[in-house]
């Protein structure tokens, strides 16, 4: 086999794992950067924003309108919690608490999904466009997993250039420094927090239904999904923007080449990878120690 | 010799050089006061010596022994307590409690995982001895938060004692206190100081609780000791006037 | 001690009940009940870090796991009595959580817990890869209860079993306790409410933090060490992140600090969650009913059931109203 075209191929579908990871992973270190909120629930959002994009496709036939439409149906549930919940707890100041209500909201959106699409698993159709492989030095490759790297690249961008030059990105990065001061300035902060959280679930969301045509949805892809989550945010450092996305290709990179070279190891190098970082750097590869 | 002895005693954070080689002793049984204006030093001074901040450059001594650099519980092992200047206790124990742990901390049952009941009883003691010091042990059932404000200041000088050290750091044990609380806190301490043989070191902004305890000041201005004698030659010197007391409102 | 008459109530009901109680259910049920226990001792070793150290573990699952393992292979490679056994996993465990510990307490907090999940994850993915040694996904199967040390055999049956659990969990509660209360116990207190000042106190606080690590995993490796000749098996998914949240949940809900509660959290909701999986109709909701109860007590009782019933029992005994609730931050933030 020609070693050049598999080592492309291979570093490709690294570079699309790592989007997919990315959107998950960038709203996960968002909520905890801004919010100091863990979000254990992350995961089962993420399964949420599959099971309704499947939906939507089902219903009107269109993928697309699934991308748009699903994420912001999560983000809207994520808001309600956020306003309704979540919202109760700031005064108490616990980290724990967060951590276990959103583990409480996990069990319960798992639990609602299982209830109303049941336990088989369901898949998405993709529009023709996104079938299909092309050949890349005579090695086939999914047309589909080109885009997820392209939607990558330029979602990360997208969102970095809004944190660093939108008045609304220098609000959001404020809130995390020092939300009296906001506050004392004129800034709603609840209306700051909800939406953060909202978009944090959107883009996990968005995540899910990326995935969904891969993988399809089913029950466990939230658990699952949620520890690599994890492993990138903490890699990276928890809250940093940029050290998720360098987390995410190192994840990416990790799970792909380690099922090829060492199948039998692949899960245990990811947490190895994972413990050796925060060895040597408590607190992630770009993150600050507390 | 002296107790405490600081040797060009120096802490740069980035540019910023918050103690600029001060040198400084403290004889036993003295009280001595480190005054000077907001931002001069004064807590990161304090910092330095009860090592939650590593020097930059220079030493501490304490009882002829080096112990700069040390961890923070080393250097209170070898006798030095401090109180904080935002009121540091354990919200949600009882002022006793709270005393006692500090009592119990120069104990050697410190460690006893089971049983102990006889331990804690004589650390209990040493905290009741404390609170009466302090006029506490009424409250000493009461948990540490629902205290006053000023009770609660009171309540970690009350920790520092119990401690059994023998130089107690206190940092502006009235912040934040109304003129009466202040008038009581300072009668409190006055009391204190003259029933037991301790060596005290206070940071305060206050200018009359000062003169009222102190007898000996020390003024800091940008990091460095511009003055240093007794409270009536520094009231009367021209340059901490000029930094400190004419500055100040 | 003021809940010294209740405490004595409880022990003494739970002890009649234990002993009398087997011989009248049927054999499932005994079963049942004993697991019941162990999860209730996982729950209490738990508390000790969340509850009277505020170090809140998210990979408790780990100690759980490595008990459970340990008791399994070495009940099936070398001829030890089972009486033996089980205190050598829950020390092994002990000793395993050494490094652990060790790494873990150069953080606190939010780092806190993902370093415990970090190592949980990684015992989990070792079950898959080190196949010959611990089964992979299939676990170990075949484990059996062995007779002795002096040819006593009783605990073999499910019955002695289950009085097996019920000394060894009465035992550990005792120790736990004792331990609270100690000199060492009011150390992890100060710890717990502000560790800063605690240092400046003179504790090695990191110290007696890595200490309380090792022996939660310890009292966690022996509920382990006991589940696995009960369910005869060791399956991975002991050491699942899922297993570290759930014992987590047990605990807040039960009401950390209180010892009591999480060991009646954990042994009910086991309980509960058996006998319901028994009705068609309440299976299917369960775990939404219980996600939802757990949201309850984190948003409106979050001192547990346990810590309700006791502040109100307080309540009763001064005879007074308490004050409303003050939302304003701790004097020491």
């Amino acid at each position: 086999m020609d070693f050049l075209g598999f080592l492309i191929t291979q570093c490709l579908n690294a570079l699309s794992q790592a989007s997919v990871l990315l959107f998950l992973a960038c709203g996960l270190t968002l909520i905890f950067g801004i919010m100091r909120i863990i979000n254990f629930a992350h995961g089962a959002i993420f399964m949420l924003g599959a099971y309704v994009g499947h939906t939507i496709v089902v219903l009107t036939g269109q993928f697309w309108l699934a991308l748009i439409a699903a994420p912001l149906v999560v983000a809207g549930i994520g808001a309600l919690f956020e306003m309704f919940l979540l919202s109760r707890l700031y005064a108490r100041r616990d980290g724990g608490a967060y951590l276990m209500i959103t583990f409480g909201l996990a069990i319960v959106l798992s639990e609602a999904v299982r209830l109303i699409w049941g336990a088989q698993p369901k898949g998405i159709d993709l529009p023709e466009v996104l079938t299909g492989v092309v050949f890349l030095l005579d090695q086939p490759f999914p047309i589909y997993r080109l885009f997820l790297i392209g939607l990558g690249v330029s979602a990360s961008i997208a969102l970095w250039q809004f944190l660093e030059r939108t008045r609304t990105g220098l609000l959001i990065r404020a809130v995390s420094q020092n939300p009296e001061m906001v506050h004392a300035l004129g800034t709603d902060i609840r209306i700051v927090r909800t939406g953060v959280f909202a978009l944090g679930c959107g883009l996990a969301a968005f995540g899910g239904i990326l995935a969904t045509p891969l993988f399809g949805a089913y029950l466990a892809m939230g658990n699952n999904v949620v520890v690599d989550a994890f492993v990138i945010v903490i890699i990276g450092g928890m809250g940093s923007f940029l050290g998720s996305v360098i987390g995410s290709i190192m994840v990416g990179f990790v799970q792909v080449f380690g099922a090829y070279y060492f199948p039998s190891m692949a899960l245990s190098l990811l947490y190895l990878l994972m413990l050796t970082v925060l060895i040597v750097r408590p607190g992630g590869l770009l993150g600050k120690e507390e | 010799m002296p107790l405490l002895e600081c040797r060009g005693l120096t802490r740069n954070f980035g540019a910023l050089v918050a103690v600029d080689a001060v040198d400084l002793t403290v004889e036993p049984g003295e009280i001595r006061a480190v005054i000077g204006p907001n931002g001069a030093g004064k807590s990161t001074f304090f910092n330095l010596i009860n090592g939650m901040l590593r020097p930059t450059a220079g030493s501490v001594l304490f009882d002829g022994k080096d112990i700069t650099g040390l961890a923070a519980h080393r250097i209170a092992r070898h006798g030095i307590s401090r109180t904080f200047q935002l009121t540091h206790l354990m919200p949600d124990l009882t002022a006793r409690e709270n005393v006692r742990l500090a009592a119990l901390a120069s104990s050697p049952g410190r460690w006893r995982i089971v049983g102990g009941a006889d331990i804690l009883e004589r650390a209990g003691e040493a905290a009741d001895r404390a609170m009466e010091r302090l006029r506490l042990a009424p409250f000493a059932s009461m948990k540490a938060n629902e205290l006053s404000h000023g009770d609660q200041r009171l309540l970690e000088v009350a920790m520092a004692l119990a401690q059994n050290a023998r130089l107690l750091l206190l940092d502006e044990p009235t912040q934040g206190l109304s003129i009466e609380e202040t008038e009581r806190a300072v009668q409190i301490l006055r009391e204190m100081l003259n029933g037991e043989d301790l060596t005290v070191m206070l940071v305060e902004h206050d200018m009359e609780v000062v003169f009222k305890l102190a007898d000996r000041i020390t003024v800091l201005h940008r990091g460095q000791v511009i003055a240093d004698g007794e409270p009536e030659e520094v009231r009367q010197n021209a340059e901490v006037q000029n930094a400190y007391l004419g500055g100040f409102d | 001690m003021r809940a010294r008459g209740l405490f004595i109530l409880v022990i003494a009901a739970a002890a009649a009940a234990g002993f009398g109680m087997p011989h009248l259910l049927p054999g499932y049920l005994v079963n049942i009940l004993t697991e019941a226990l162990i999860f209730g001792l996982f729950a209490m070793s738990l508390d000790l870090m969340i509850g009277y150290t505020r170090l809140e573990s998210f990979g408790h699952a780990a100690a759980y796991g490595l008990g459970a393992y340990a008791s399994a292979l070495l009940l099936l490679s070398f001829d030890i009595p089972m009486l033996i056994v089980i205190p050598m996993a829950a020390i092994i465990t002990g000793v395993v959580a050494m490094p652990i510990a060790w790494v873990c307490t150069r953080s606190t907090g939010i780092s806190f817990a993902m370093l415990t999940l970090a190592f949980a994850q990684l015992f989990y993915a070792s079950v898959y890869q080190f196949k010959d040694f611990s089964g992979g996904s299939d676990g170990i199967a075949g484990i059996a209860r062995r007779a002795g040390p002096f040819g006593i055999d009783f605990f073999q049956t499910k019955i002695g079993y289950f009085y097996l659990v019920l000394i060894i969990l009465i035992l550990s509660f005792l120790f736990c306790r004792s331990l609270v209360a100690s000199p060492f116990g009011q150390v992890l207190a100060g710890i717990r409410e502000n560790e800063v000042k605690t240092r400046t106190l003179g504790y090695n606080t990191r110290a007696y933090r890595m200490v309380i690590v090792v022996l939660a995993y310890a009292f966690g490796g022996l509920a382990g060490a006991l589940y696995a000749p009960l369910a005869g098996f060791a399956s991975p998914e002991l050491f699942f992140w899922r297993m570290s949240g759930m014992v987590l949940i047990m605990v807040i809900i039960g009401g950390r600090g209180t010892l009591v509660g999480p060991i009646l959290g954990g042994a009910v909701f086991l309980f509960l969650e058996h006998e319901l999986s028994a009705l068609p109709m309440v299976r299917e909701l369960w775990p939404l009913i219980f996600g939802s109860i757990f949201i309850a007590v984190i948003l409106f009782a979050p001192q547990g059931l346990w810590g309700l019933f006791r502040s109100w029992r307080e309540k009763r005994r001064i005879g007074v109203v308490s004050k409303p609730q003050s939302d304003a931050p701790h004097a020491a933030s």
